[in-house]
């Protein structure tokens, strides 16, 4: 059972005179139980949109198929809202309240006991501040506050959106240990949604990207990596230039370095490695370091969503010396 | 987190479930939550402080005249009255009276000590006469119990809008019209408990008015029942005037914003209704709080708008406003006012 799915939501905005804006185009996705899903895309790509959606604050175009927890949105929403938690955008309390009053308010609601308040502002380091009311909570304070609100449920959903916004680094590494152990837990599913591509990256099992409303790569997020990857390989050997006429002459790209060193060349879209070395030992060029560039998920992430090249090819490497590819 | 303690384990995190909302804790955390809000707890407070201001300012300005007191205050009137009839006769003596109206009508009646307010009137500190005051005194306390009501009202839902924590409410009870309902009920009873909190408070600084500076004089037959009446209709226009604060704030979702139209429609508009379209009086939400509260209802009195008749003269024409009829349209402005806010709340996306 998907802990969420979506089959082709739309939401248009309407805008007096002007044409509607569309938040969200016929957008599928789809987070399996368990783990860490991650959810990014640029700003205005539909991330909190979709979110809204699946909360029920939003209403899609049409009736489309979207399932939380196996029930319906928004009509079954009541169903499973009790293992549900969210935080979207920024925390929303009473500000003249005290953090334990606002958490209790919402404990009452709810039906949960009192004693899970006090679980919850341990949880976040906030025992010491929760008689203090809500609007003379720092940033941080408040996000941590909004963290607990999203735990108090004892979700098996947790939905969080940008839950580092206003924490100090101690506090983000806290939150994504947080977040991972619940990932890892097999009870809960968490739906992350964040700008920080390092930090999908260091937390997330899975990650779907969405772009101008439409979810433009999904999956594992080894496997969407692997999508933006190019090949290219940094090679250093003692003399560059010599090196370099012989790949090109044996039919590889190649292309010196951001900062040429004279040892160091980035030879592209190599499909086997081990070529460059045998290709070099013919020679009498011998590697002293081969390393394939791996790229990350801003990378990836740039790429999918049209904003940059993929960038596996550093910045200002130059044009490769001979086009085309041995692989 | 920096110094957070050690993190407990994921399966502390999250296990068990939690039970679906009721409808008892939403009510119970609102009831909870409007008892926490600082502005009511103040304005409630000041309230109650104004009310014992005003006892003390009555037991100060009001009085037990002695007899003597008293008879040198009927001497004083009687001698005003006195001279008020030398008056009369010398106009009733004028020449130059005018043909067309009686003498006796042009120069009036002759006046006695109750026409110019009794010998209580002539007297440096009047007595607290409860049997006048009783009904008068609800109904000022219900207009000023109405307008707080508003307040609250209008800052309950307000304030909700302002910060947004509505909408957090509905991560945890996704239904918007039982969220609302809560609401409009947990501020229904509380303006009921209002309301019955200034009349009770009223009735206690009458009963410490008349004990301490009040007339013996026995109260009228029905003078309880009557007043009591008066004091349940003056709740019944508190929970109205609670209700369209709210539905009016919900509507423009703000607090402040709602404050100011009904202050430029009670100061504004209903002036400009009396003076352009007198016949419009009637559906007035003012008249009709005073037609609903004020014993025996309330008639309106207004110039028609199509001049003097033929023979010159132009009466006033008369509407009375009894309590069913200014009920029913407090209830249907209320409704309105409340229903289509809900409706939009329900059918509306919320950021």
């Amino acid at each position: 059972m998907p802990a969420v799915q979506m089959t082709a939501v739309s939401k248009s905005y309407r805008r007096r005179g002007r044409p509607p804006q569309k938040a969200l185009d016929d957008l599928d996705l789809l987070v399996e139980t368990g783990g860490v899903h991650g959810f990014l895309g640029p700003n205005g790509s539909g991330k909190t949109t979709t979110i809204r959606v699946l909360l029920g604050l939003v209403a899609a175009d049409g009736e489309p198929d979207i399932r939380l927890l196996d029930r319906p949105v928004p009509a079954g929403l009541p169903d499973v809202i009790g293992s549900v938690g969210a935080l979207v955008e920024t925390p929303l309390f009473t500000p003249g309240f005290s953090g334990r009053l606002n958490l209790q308010l919402l404990a009452e609601a709810a039906g949960v006991p009192r004693s899970r308040v006090e679980e919850c502002l341990e949880l976040v380091d906030l025992t010491d501040r929760a008689r203090d009311r809500f609007k003379g909570y720092s940033l941080g304070m408040k996000q941590r506050l909004g963290i607990a609100a999203a735990l108090l449920k004892r979700p098996r959903l947790l939905i969080l959106d940008e839950p580092s916004n206003g924490l100090d680094p101690a506090g983000i590494r806290d939150v994504r240990e947080l977040i991972r152990r619940l990932g890892r837990d097999g009870r809960t599913t968490v739906l992350l949604s964040s700008h920080l591509l390092a930090e999908i990256q260091q937390v997330c099992d899975s990650v779907s990207i969405l772009a101008k409303g439409r979810c433009v790569a999904a999956g594992p997020v080894a496997d969407v990596l692997a999508r933006g990857a190019t090949g290219d390989v940094r090679i250093r050997v003692p003399d560059a230039a010599g090196a370099a006429a012989v790949l090109a002459g044996a039919g590889f790209a190649v292309s010196p370095p951001e900062v040429p060193d004279g040892r160091t060349l980035l030879v592209h879209r190599v499909a086997a490695p081990g070529e460059i070395t045998r290709t070099l030992a013919r020679h009498e060029h011998f590697l002293e370091e081969l390393t394939p560039l791996t790229p990350d998920l801003e990378s990836a992430f740039l790429a999918l969503t049209g904003d940059q090249p993929p960038a596996a090819v550093p910045q200002g490497a130059g044009t490769p010396t001979a086009p085309g590819s041995r692989a | 987190m920096s110094a957070a303690p050690p993190l407990p384990e994921a399966a502390d995190v999250t296990d068990p479930g939690t039970p679906a909302p009721r409808l008892g804790g939403l009510l119970r955390a609102e009831l909870h939550r409007f008892r926490s809000r600082r502005f009511i707890q103040v304005l409630v407070g000041l309230t109650l402080v104004g009310f014992v201001v005003a006892t003390v300012i009555g037991l100060l300005n009001l009085g037990s005249p002695t007899d003597a007191d008293l008879a040198a205050a009927r001497a004083e009137a009687e001698r005003f009255v006195a001279e008020q009839e030398e008056f009369r006769q010398e106009c009733l003596a004028d020449p130059g009276l005018p043909d067309d109206v009686p003498a006796e009508e042009f120069c009036g009646p002759p006046l006695t000590v109750d026409d110019v307010g009794g010998t209580e009137s002539f007297l440096d500190e009047e007595p607290f006469d409860l049997a006048g005051a009783g009904t008068d005194g609800a109904l000022a306390v219900a207009a000023l119990s109405a307008a707080l009501a508003f307040v609250i009202g209008a800052t309950w839902i307000g304030a909700e809008w302002s910060h947004r924590s509505i909408v957090a409410l509905l991560f945890w009870v996704p239904r918007r019209l039982t969220v609302m309902g809560a609401k409009v009920a947990v501020l229904v009873l509380a303006a009921a408990a209002f309301g019955v909190l200034t009349q009770i408070a009223w009735l206690a600084m009458a009963g410490v008015l008349r004990a301490a500076v009040g007339t013996d004089e026995a109260l009228p037959d029905h003078f309880w029942s009557t007043l009591l009446q008066t004091q349940g209709r003056g709740v019944l226009l508190t929970v109205f005037a609670a209700l369209l604060g709210f539905g009016l704030a919900n509507l423009v979702r703000n607090t402040g914003a709602a404050l100011g139209i009904a202050f430029v429609y009670v100061v504004v508009l209903e002036n400009a209704v009396r003076v352009l379209r007198p016949r419009w009086d009637p559906f007035l939400l003012t008249s009709n709080a005073l037609g609903l509260v004020q014993d025996g209802g309330h008639t309106l009195q207004y110039w028609p708008e199509q001049g003097p008749s033929s023979d010159g003269l132009q009466m006033p024409v008369e509407y009375f406003l009894g309590h069913l009829q200014a009920a029913a349209l407090l209830t249907a402005v209320t409704a309105v006012v409340v229903g289509v806010g809900v409706a939009l709340f329900a059918r509306r996306d919320l950021h």
